[in-house]
């Protein structure tokens, strides 16, 4: 289980007990076009925090003021209590930042790119570590040009690591990647997570964001439209369920709609029932007594959840990708 | 960290095969083709005559000496002046007309006349020596009807003969050094934005300054080495002459570069591309390479591009690198120079940090 945070960064309880990140009516203009527009979160200590949203929402624009690597047109960005409008250098020391789609020198061996990157640092961790930590001990000597997608951003995290941060920047880290390479990347960021780190990612795949993050922030246009747990976020549709139903005999629709949190019902081309339900835990029972009073044989009998796409399409009426 | 950045710089250029080969090749493929082909112009024999008599006999005498076609005369230069000429390669001869010239002739003795020739160029100064006596005995002839009064004595001097292979070699490092030093930085700095590298140096504590200072330290330890193996190449494959000392040219050659590594900064910080980068980069190099005199002498430029020509950086530099490689004259004789190009330094790197950003 995750170490205590204090332990391994030295907080001052004080420290410990405020969020590591915090963002006040953050606003970003490029000209007329607000990139990032009034945004207000927070991150907690040892989550891992999702900015899911389109391409274009503003989310590196919104990483990136976080990080002191661009100006707030105005707002605040408090980063382990430290305004990073006002002092970039101090947070830098004791964050790790991935930048979206950026390379590392070609010509320098991926050891020699981490030594040198480490010697920024006051605090750090040696190469051989880290590359064994991202599974790329055996690439030490080859160059970034010769790695694949998926080993030049599990390298990529290897660099945002070198200074041992307590707070990591993911920006899109797993964009472009095949599923494989893609699940490999989770378990590192799952691992992160699991040292005690407090990660913040951005992505624009919704399984993504469910599958790794505690909090979600849903943003679009420059706006957090939704903050929550992804299961919360689901929860809050009005109808996140759909029970898929296949029995012996036709079903009266009538009937069924009759049962507890159904909200609507559609016959299936296939023969097939789609139960329209807003809770699942009462739906379920309910359906199962009444068919068991019907005498009828079930077939098939499963449960749709709703994912962070339908939340995303329902808050914002489009889809997540275009 | 500057140490070890510098180093990594060091190594990242060495490795950059690709880039090296131009930095290398492009000037010594110049080195090579004129030093095999010697475009050395054919020096017809210009011959200055110091004519200290100024009487009715030198008079005929020059007018003679100006009826022979493969002499070239220039009868305009004091001795001093004709005898520095000679020493410095500008003219092949001096013939010294003594003083007192028609009282010799008109009296007893017999008047003798100072050849001075450059000792380097034996076969050449026995043509030429013959071809004076032979004017000297028909003079005799027609004068005194066979009477040996007139004269000559041939007197050996040590000269710089400049050959246009040597006036090219300062040229060919000159561009050598400013095209690598341009056209990398700013490739290099274009695509150090392309892969956001400058944005990922700047979210780590250190100093973009340290980041850059590294990044020119690596790349003047090239233009050194640049140098000194176009140099070398001139020098022992193709017998270049250089007569002043060897070492004034490294500090001028860093001195220029830092104006050439801020130029290419510039260009790589206002391109879009990498592939723009190098654009904008030849931009600015090449029409220096061919004006700024690494071919020709500037001063054989239309005088309305002269007088521009004059302020472009590799200029001073070309000037100064002749100025000590070839008239063998300190660094500190070049103050016009040094002072262009202390100036473009200083105005290169104010405008490099003004137009740099990160992306
Ligand atoms: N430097 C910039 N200048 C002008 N517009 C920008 C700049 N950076 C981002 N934008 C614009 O701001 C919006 C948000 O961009 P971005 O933060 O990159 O979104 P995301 O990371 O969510 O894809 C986009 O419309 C983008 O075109
Ligand atoms: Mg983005």
């Amino acid at each position: 289980m995750a170490k205590p945070v204090g332990d391994r960064w030295a907080q001052t309880s004080l420290e410990a007990a405020q969020p590591i990140i915090l963002v006040e009516a953050l606003t970003k203009r490029f000209g007329a076009l607000a990139a990032v527009d009034g945004v207000s979160f927070e991150v907690r200590r040892g989550e891992v925090f999702g900015i899911l949203g389109p391409n274009g929402a503003g989310k590196t624009t919104a990483l990136e003021c976080i990080e002191g690597l661009q100006r707030p047109t105005s707002g605040r960005t408090l980063v382990l209590g430290i305004d990073t409008a006002k002092e970039p250098e101090r947070a830098k020391e004791r964050i790790g930042v991935q930048l979206q789609a950026s390379s590392y020198f070609e010509h320098l061996t991926l050891v020699e790119i981490l030594e040198l990157f480490g010697r920024m640092y006051l605090r750090r961790i040696a190469p051989k570590e880290l590359l064994a930590k991202v599974g790329l001990s055996d690439k030490a000597r080859s160059t970034v040009t010769k790695l694949s997608g998926g080993q030049k951003q599990r390298f990529s995290i290897a660099a945002t690591l070198v200074n041992d941060p307590e707070l990591v920047f993911l920006d899109e880290p797993t964009t472009g990647l095949d599923p494989q390479a893609r699940r490999n990347l989770w378990e590192l960021i799952t691992a992160l997570h699991r040292e005690g780190r407090t990660v913040v990612l951005t992505t624009h795949y919704m399984e993504e964001a469910q599958e790794l993050c505690q909090r979600v922030a849903i943003m679009d246009r420059g706006r957090i439209v939704a903050l929550d747990t992804p299961t919360r976020l689901i929860h809050r549709l009005p109808v996140p369920y759909l029970v898929r139903l296949l029995t012996s005999t036709p079903l009266p629709p009538d009937q069924l709609e009759r049962l507890e949190a159904v909200r609507s019902v559609q016959a299936g081309n296939d023969g097939y029932c789609l139960l329209a339900s807003s809770d699942a835990s009462k739906t379920l029972p309910a359906l199962l007594m009444w068919l068991n009073g019907r005498g009828a044989t079930v077939e098939h009998l499963e449960v749709i959840t709703a994912t962070l796409e339908d939340v995303f399409l329902a808050l914002t009426g489009k889809q997540l990708r275009d | 960290m500057l140490w070890l950045l510098f180093l990594a710089n060091l190594k990242m250029v060495f490795r950059n095969r690709q880039a090296l080969l131009w930095a290398l090749f492009f000037p010594l493929v110049f080195v090579v083709v004129f030093g095999v082909f010697r475009f050395d112009r054919p020096t017809p024999v210009n011959m200055a005559v110091v004519d200290h008599a100024g009487d009715e006999v030198s008079q005929q005498l020059l007018q003679g000496l100006q009826t022979i076609e493969s002499l070239k005369l220039d009868t305009k230069r004091s001795e001093e002046e004709a005898r520095r000429a000679l020493a410095d390669g500008d003219i092949g001869y001096v013939l010294v007309i003594p003083a007192g010239l028609a009282q010799g002739v008109g009296g007893a003795g017999a008047v003798t006349l100072t050849l001075l020739v450059d000792e380097a160029q034996g076969p050449q100064n026995q043509m030429v020596r013959s071809i004076v006596e032979r004017f000297i005995d028909s003079m005799n002839l027609a004068v005194q009807g066979g009477q040996r009064l007139l004269g000559m004595e041939m007197q050996g001097v040590n000269a710089r003969r400049v050959g246009y292979f040597d006036f090219l070699l300062p040229g060919f490092i000159g561009m050598g050094v400013m095209n690598y030093a341009i056209i990398g930085m700013a490739t290099v700095i274009a695509l150090y934005r392309q892969q956001k590298i400058l944005k990922r140096i700047r979210a780590t504590p250190l100093r973009v300054t340290t980041f850059f200072s590294a990044q020119v330290l690596a790349y003047l330890v090239l233009s050194l080495v640049q140098a000194a193996i176009i140099l070398m190449a001139g020098l022992f494959l193709f017998d270049a002459k250089v007569y002043g000392n060897i070492l004034w040219l490294f500090p001028l050659v860093i001195l220029a570069n830092l104006t050439f590594l801020n130029l290419g900064f510039i260009a790589g910080s206002i391109a879009r591309s990498v592939e723009a980068a190098s654009g904008l980069g030849n931009v600015v190099a090449i029409p220096m390479m061919f004006f700024s005199g690494v071919f020709f002498p500037t001063d054989t430029l239309p005088t309305a591009l002269r007088v521009v020509v004059q302020y472009l950086p590799l200029t001073p530099l070309l000037d100064a690198l002749r100025g000590v490689m070839l008239e063998a004259r300190p660094l500190w004789e070049f103050p016009v120079a040094l002072g262009l190009l202390g100036a473009w330094v200083v105005v290169s790197g104010v405008l490099a940090v003004r137009i740099f950003r990160f992306d």
